[in-house]
């Protein structure tokens, strides 16, 4: 993989910490974040102890306990609302303001991937090889069943087709007049997540052999995106191209979807952080073509794929790994989170 | 080790004591926290805190090897348990009887974020006394779970005669020369033998002894897994002997199940050690020769059809002139 912009000079010993770590808060909550979703002004974490936090800019931040067991999965819900699958077989949907209501309880087994589309309403969990579907306000759900167990759960931009990530590759579910008919997007190998282009034009999955597949979806045309090091089981959708942000390189590997072929046949935009660690978690900010990027050594770095494209970094390294990074839409704060439980909630605005 | 979180794998027949160990294990050892990985449709009654329901699903990489299968399942679930608050002090993997055990260890190789965050502590057979020698002849998997086994527990041994055991210790012993096997009756070993084993560690493979007893070509029937030893006792050339070795695993790399090495590589003093699952190989130079003890390469290979592999030839030709 390969780009035209200009590296930046990590040190050997990692990267250095920064004014806006010192400016921040650090919550030491002992419990692995799982997951990071940004609800407007306030920021949303998960956490291995089956506990949500939410930050905003003057408030201490809401604490509300609502799985027994790790969160496995988040996804945003509606402006002010998210829903979460855990370790205790349950599907709960939780306010900011920490109100949590259960959506169902599915039995033992874990929850493992959950999805909504906020503005219609819907939500959809996996567990095993069955995902269940709401449509809107309907109190029972639809069952869609798979071949093998889900590992990846995306509502399109309409809301009217789910993908499920599995063994072997991506089935698109449409809902028609009479239920769901099923479309197989058949690949070779374990899909461990999957994502809507914003335009609906394009599925990705991220797959165990440390590549991407993509198929476009008017004629079912292939991409695969290969060469990283690790699964790139992290990626957002930056900027008006847009790009594709990914995870799994040392570098950010951002691949163009504009025009009729999106990235085929073109080198994807890398931004090089110049050292051994590993892009863990990456998020993009509304309205902007600015990208994050947390690295498995703890650091965090910014980058604008469409301006001079240099890397800022924001947080140094800590050697714990993001698992997840996020910044309100109006910039005034920064949050990370890591594999050992600590969140950094930080001022962005100097 | 590291602060990775070992798994120990259980492998055995239904009705060969696996639940009675793992309950064993789960309240004996009191005080520690353990998950506890069983198939959806094994044995229930398990006594713990902490059991996560698996589909033993095993996949393929695309690059279509049929080497390579992992349990996709396995790798969702430990990466799910490493989210945990409390940090586990072990996991327990619990297989149906009719598991092929090559998944499961190649999980631990083929997976980097199962790699950074656990490691496979043992594969633990558990044999019935009483039935092993029918299932042994008449099943495919029986004879793989003890070709993968670092320790075999001989249960049940109270149901047969002296006889029948020396018989059954000296077959196990010629598919797989380098397990333990421990005879218990009601799976009542200590369990210091059986957790804790790091056996999948390159310093284990230092405790090959030179000498082992000639496999037992008894069983010949062209399905049957044995083992061979081949020992030089001239230097290796290493080009010729990773050229040798790395054709030998890619070509016949499904009936290899297992091998492990020690080996004198020409020009270094250090001792070189390998081992591999199937096609899967990891290496690495292991410290100086002992003083006073012979620097004798010897690589030991369980599997099926070895006879034709033309072993020894090969090893011996890959001696430095």
């Amino acid at each position: 993989m390969s780009g035209g912009v200009e590296r930046v000079d990590g040190l050997d010993g990692g990267f250095p910490s920064s004014q806006l770590e010192h400016d921040g808060e650090l919550i030491r909550t002992g419990a692995p974040v799982t997951g990071v979703v940004g609800l407007g002004e306030v920021i949303v974490t998960a956490h291995g102890d089956g506990g949500l936090r939410f930050f905003g800019a003057d408030q201490p931040p809401v604490i509300a306990p609502v799985h027994d067991g790790v969160i496995l999965s988040m996804a945003r819900a509606g402006a002010d609302r998210v829903v979460t699958g855990g370790e205790d077989g349950a599907f709960r949907e939780t306010a900011t303001d920490g109100t949590t209501t259960l959506i169902a309880r599915l039995g033992r087994r874990w929850v493992d991937c959950v999805a909504a589309h906020p503005r219609r309403g819907h939500k959809a969990c996996s567990v095993g090889g069955r995902v269940s579907v709401w449509i809107g306000a309907a109190p029972e759900p639809v069952e869609l069943e798979h071949p093998s167990t889900v590992a990846g759960l995306a509502f399109d931009p309409t809301g009217k087709r789910l993908a499920v990530a599995h063994y072997g590759g991506v089935t698109l579910w449409t809902r028609t007049g009479t239920g769901w008919r099923p479309d197989r997007l058949e690949w070779a190998g374990s899909h461990v997540s999957v994502a809507w282009s914003p335009d609906g034009a394009y599925v990705v999955s991220a797959m165990q052999e440390n590549a991407l597949h993509g198929w476009r979806l008017q004629d079912s045309l292939h991409m695969t995106m290969s060469g990283y090091p690790a699964k790139p089981r992290a990626s957002a959708w930056v900027g008006s191209r847009p790009y594709l942000a990914t995870s799994g390189a040392d570098q950010i590997v951002a691949w163009p979807f504009d025009g009729e072929e999106g990235p085929m046949g073109r080198a994807p935009l890398a931004v090089n952080y110049a050292g051994p660690a590993l892009v863990s978690a990456v998020n993009g900010l509304p309205g902007t073509a600015v990208v994050f990027a947390g690295l498995d050594d703890g650091a965090v770095l910014m980058s604008d794929l469409e301006a001079k494209p240099q890397a800022l970094v924001l947080r140094g390294t800590t050697g714990e790994a993001v698992t997840g990074v996020a910044a309100t839409p109006s910039l005034s704060h920064l949050l990370v989170g890591d594999s050992a439980g600590t969140v950094l909630w930080a001022p962005l605005k100097a | 080790m590291n602060g990775k979180v070992p798994v120990t794998v259980l492998t055995g027949f239904l009705g060969a004591g696996k639940t009675t160990l793992l309950n064993r294990i789960l309240t004996e050892q009191h005080g520690r926290k353990y998950a506890v990985v069983v198939n959806e449709f094994g044995e229930t009654g398990i006594d713990n805190d902490l059991v996560v329901d698996a589909d033993e699903e095993v996949f393929e990489m695309n690059n279509g090897c049929i080497c390579c299968t992992v349990r996709g399942d396995l790798i969702r679930i430990l990466g799910g348990l490493m989210k945990r608050a409390d940090s586990l002090d072990a996991i327990l993997v619990e297989t149906t009887g009719v598991a092929d055990p090559a998944p499961v260890a190649q999980t631990f190789f083929v997976d980097d974020d199962v790699a950074e965050k656990t490691r496979l502590d043992a594969v633990i057979t558990l044999v019935d006394a009483a039935h092993c020698e029918d299932q042994l002849e008449h099943s495919h998997e029986a004879p793989e779970q003890v070709a993968f086994a670092d320790i075999v527990l001989l249960n049940k041994t109270d149901r047969v005669d002296a006889a029948t055991l020396a018989r059954i210790e000296a077959r196990l012993r010629a598919m797989n020369p380098y397990c333990r096997i421990i005879p218990t009756d009601r799976c009542d070993v200590p369990l210091d033998q059986v957790m804790g084993q790091s056996a999948f560690d390159l310093e284990r493979v230092l405790e090959i002894e030179p000498d082992f007893l000639d496999s037992d070509h008894d069983h010949s029937h062209d399905d049957a897994v044995t083992s061979v030893t081949v020992q030089a006792d001239r230097p290796l050339d290493p080009d010729r002997f990773q050229r040798w070795f790395s054709a030998l695993l890619q070509e016949h790399g499904q009936d290899i199940l297992r091998s492990k090495g020690i080996l004198d590589l020409n020009g270094e003093s250090q001792r070189y050690v390998v081992q591999g699952v199937h096609m899967l190989m990891e290496s690495d130079f292991m410290g100086p020769w002992p003083a006073g003890e012979a620097r004798r390469s010897r690589l030991v290979f369980i599997g099926r059809g070895l006879e034709q592999l033309d072993l020894e030839k090969g090893f011996a030709a890959c001696q430095a002139a």
